[in-house]
């Protein structure tokens, strides 16, 4: 696996289970499961109102606000439809699935939901890159998605720029990631397709500069630019899925870089350890048996 | 100085500071403890002896009656080597148990220590143990590049895997 | 309901680190669970198994793995290990111990981020170790989850401690015992694991070759005897089936026989099940197998000739190994755990031939002291509770909801000022709600 799946497995599993169980005729059990994702994302799977066949599943966003004054909430009108209901209490979002009224593409729905976090950052890349298209310049949208981490996008006519900031909370994975970024930066070369990728480390960049993004020493900026071709229509969902899932690629692939170091490692230890071995002398052998069988020990 | 002479002039000095034999402690009744850790009586340490290839790059042999005592200082040219020097050495000294001759606590300013009694040279073969700290030092330099390398590697090739996906 | 989940969700803002659940992992022999602290069931349950692709490389496996790219990276675990062709599957967990500690890292780094989809920074972590377990094993984990992970805590827990945890579900809040007896009995082997005080009594642990499987191929043996419609090749599955569908235990297998050839239309099942070649349905009558099955837990002799003491017996021993301090708390607190206890009135009768073996001695010894000495009658008791299938998976996420959790947790600060060392040593928390 070396791209993370944007939708959130564990949350279709937990559907899927109810509504098989429910068409295949069984008494729905009561719910009440709580299912984290990355970068702090909280679902909540529950009944509404103690109502067993009616299934509700919340999301909690730190930064929902953020997201709404982008139009989060048109955009998850248009994706969810009449699926989606009055939010939670202590929730941002919640879509209700009625196990009595299931819609014939429930698999679809489901693939939907599990999609949700994916939905909630949807409008506010749209909105973006809709102004590149039509070339307005507006204010530079900035989301704490983290604590003590943003994403910044800002279009101008011809690009839109997203800058990340990202945290490294340990200084093994700093240098590790940097070395990523680097390769990230140069990485283009490989493919004319890609986006340029700008990578500061310390020094905010130059977008940043009279913002309230994140600014620490520990933290490095990642800057897409991303042209026409990536904002376009067609490409647009999969550049959002991209730039969505990077902080969390970045940080999977430190640490699988790490898991490798470690197996490496493993290695050479047990082959030291079998180096040093071999200059054991053999214990002797001393206890002999005789032909009747009594063992005895031999003095030498 | 290139590497081979450096390890020919750790080999020699080894072998001659192998030559160690039991001796309780003066000081103690009843306690037989390395000398070379111990430091109680100036009359059983030798000079301790360093060899270095460069700033970077040494070992102190420290020798005494019944124990002695090499550390290595291991090359680390940039933070990645010494992130995986570290790493690696701790990874090593976690399983110190099974090393024997292994300190689990290298001496300061070096990388990792060993420590050989007069037990140890009993119970082993003293050219063996010689041979063991060589191919250490040999392999421990290759290996840390040979992962720098592969983590590089690694980095490139999810940074391509990632843009061509655009 | 849903004034309990607001609760839930502000009780959670009051622990470190926001609002995050603790991540809860139960890696066993046969199926890993994992899932977020807090709910009553695991989220997932996947075979502890991993497909990776093997090279043809010189050297012993682990230097045989080493590469140079991100061929590591190429590997499933869980079904998706038995669907992927060209790998090879293994599995990093034998006999509950950790084998093979290349691939079990790799096995973490795939539920980590592919299946519970958290940042590891974010989360702490519960795990689950055997009884029994070699402290060197608890720093080798700890490097893993601390070096590889940056996880901020970790706990790692007795199996047998959270199988008793779950138990509490079914009692009062205030009685929450950690001694007593922990029966588990999962697909290849059954334990019996005393415990006082939260502390497993090592030298009293006894293994009983026998559980699911054994009960699988038994029933198997059965059909194959009498049933001829059944596919070879499907009769494993099928066995499998029915033992967990139609299986129970009866208090009396001769009045049991009785009463199924008194009146065999109630009692005899009727299995379905189709080809899977011709896709022609089939179907099997489903007799005495229902009850015969899980009886050799009662009666090993039928299944397995080396092996002739029944549950109850063995249990009734453990307890009598145990310091006499601890039998009558043991007594009182027996613990099912695993699939393999999931059989209908299973609780029931093992309690009832445990306490008829206990009333026997109690009366021998009121007659060996000539009718002077009265014995207090002993309570034994066996615990049954709906949570028995993934009880260790529920006990941790019971534990690692409550506040004193953070308490016990190992951090990231204290790994890295005092080492992997810290880990050996992970001690009890009963929690107070």
């Amino acid at each position: 696996m070396i791209l993370l799946e944007v939708n959130n497995r564990i949350l279709e599993e937990t559907l899927n289970n109810k509504i098989r169980n429910a068409l295949s005729g069984h008494r729905p059990e009561s719910t009440d499961v709580i299912i984290a994702d990355f970068d702090g994302v909280l679902f909540h799977v529950s009944n509404l109102s103690g109502d067993k066949s009616k299934l509700r599943i919340s999301i909690l966003l730190n930064y929902y606000k953020q997201l709404q004054e982008h139009g989060a909430d048109e955009l998850l009108k248009r994706e969810y439809g009449s699926h989606l209901t009055t939010p939670e209490t202590g929730f941002n979002v919640s879509v209700l699935v009625d196990l009595k009224d299931l819609p014939e593409d429930w698999e679809n729905l489901v693939k939907k939901i599990g999609l949700l976090k994916r939905y909630c950052f949807d409008s506010v890349f749209e909105k973006y890159f809709d102004f590149q298209e039509q070339g307005v310049e507006e204010k530079m949208a900035v989301i704490h998605y983290r604590e003590e981490e943003t994403m910044c996008i800002k279009a101008t006519n011809d690009r839109v720029t997203v800058v990340f900031s990202t945290l490294f909370k340990n200084v093994d994975d700093m240098v590790i990631g940097k070395m990523f970024l680097q390769e990230l930066k140069e990485g283009r070369r490989a493919s004319h397709t890609a986006p340029q990728v700008l990578f500061n480390h310390r020094e905010p960049p130059r977008e940043l500069q009279d913002s309230d993004a994140a600014v620490n020493s520990c933290v490095g900026y990642i800057t897409f630019i991303l042209f026409p071709q990536h904002t376009n229509k067609e490409s647009r969902k999969n550049t959002i899925d991209m730039i969505l899932m990077f902080r969390d690629y970045l940080h999977y692939h430190i640490k699988c870089s790490k898991v490798y170091i470690h197996s490496r490692m493993r290695t050479k230890t047990s082959e030291f350890l079998k180096i040093l071995n071999r200059a054991r002398s053999e214990p002797k052998n001393v206890e002999k048996k005789t032909i009747t069988g009594r063992t005895f020990i031999r003095k030498e | 100085m290139s590497l081979k002479p450096y390890l020919t002039a750790v080999r020699r000095t080894l072998t001659a500071a192998m030559c160690v034999e039991n001796f309780s402690s003066q000081i103690v009744e009843k306690h037989n403890k390395p000398e070379v850790e111990v430091r109680a009586s100036k009359e059983l340490l030798l000079t301790p002896i360093l060899i270095s290839r460069n700033d970077k790059e040494k070992v102190l042999i420290e020798s005494s009656i019944n124990s002695v005592r090499i550390s290595i200082a291991v090359k680390q040219a940039d933070d990645l080597e010494k992130i995986l020097c570290h790493k690696f050495t701790r990874f090593m000294t976690m399983r110190a148990e099974n090393f024997l001759i292994l300190r689990r606590t290298p001496i300061e300013g070096y990388d990792i220590s060993f420590l050989i009694t007069n037990f140890h040279i009993e119970q082993m073969y003293k050219h063996k143990i010689v041979d063991f700290v060589i191919h250490f030092m040999e392999e421990i330099d290759r290996e840390l590049s040979e992962m720098k390398l592969s983590v590089n590697a690694r980095a490139r090739t999810c940074a391509e895997e990632f843009l061509k996906r655009f | 309901m849903s004034s309990r989940a607001s609760e839930q969700t502000n009780s959670r803002r009051k622990m470190p680190l926001g609002h995050l659940p603790a991540c809860v992992i139960d890696v066993g022999t046969g199926y890993t669970k994992l899932g977020f602290a807090g709910n009553m069931d695991p989220q997932l349950t996947i075979p502890s198994a991993i497909a990776i692709k093997e090279t043809a490389k010189i050297g012993d496996n682990s230097a045989r793995r080493i590469t140079k790219g991100v061929e590591d990276l190429d590997f499933y675990i869980g079904y998706e290990a038995f669907d992927a062709t060209g790998y090879a599957v293994k599995y990093p967990v034998r006999h509950g111990l950790v084998e093979d500690w290349d691939l079990m890292e790799r096995f973490l780094q795939q539920c980590i981020f592919k299946y519970l989809r958290v940042n590891p920074e974010d989360h702490y972590f519960l795990l689950t170790e055997p009884p029994l377990n070699t402290p060197e094993n608890r720093e080798y984990i700890a490097e893993i989850m601390f070096e590889s992970f940056n996880v901020p805590g970790l706990y790692i827990a007795v199996q047998a401690v959270l199988a008793m945890a779950a138990s509490w579900i079914t009692k009062h809040v205030d009685d929450r015992p950690l001694t007593g007896i922990v029966i588990d009995s999962g697909d290849g082997v059954t334990h019996v694991i005393p415990m006082a005080d939260g502390y497993v009594i090592g030298s009293c642990i006894k293994h009983i070759p026998i559980a699911g499987r054994d009960i699988t191929y038994f029933i198997q043996s059965l059909l194959r005897e009498r049933e001829i419609g059944i596919p070879p090749e499907q009769s494993l599955e099928t066995a499998k089936a029915i033992k967990e569908k139609y299986c129970y235990i009866c208090p009396n297998i001769a009045k049991e026989f009785a009463k199924y050839d008194s009146d065999p239309s109630k009692y005899i099942k009727k299995y379905e099940g189709i080809n899977s070649i011709t896709k022609q349905p089939f179907t099997v009558d489903v007799g005495y197998e229902r009850f015969l099955g899980p009886e050799i837990f009662f009666h090993p002799e039928f299944s397995n000739p080396d092996f002739t003491t029944p549950l109850s017996q063995i249990v009734d021993d453990v307890i009598q190994n145990c310091p006499i301090d601890v039998r009558r708390p043991l007594y009182n607190n027996i613990v099912l755990s695993g699939g393999s206890t999931m059989f209908k009135d299973f609780g029931k009768r093992l309690q009832r031939d445990i306490k008829k073996t206990v009333d026997a001695r109690l009366k021998l010894s009121e007659k060996l002291s000539g009718g002077h000495i009265t014995p207090k009658p002993i309570d034994v008791q066996v615990v049954s509770h709906y949570k028995q299938r993934s009880a260790v998976w529920v006990g941790g996420a019971l534990l690692a909801d409550e506040p004193a959790f953070y308490e016990v947790c190992h951090t990231k600060a204290t790994y890295q000022e005092y080492g992997p060392g810290i880990c050996r040593y992970n001690p009890i928390f009963r929690g107070i709600l």
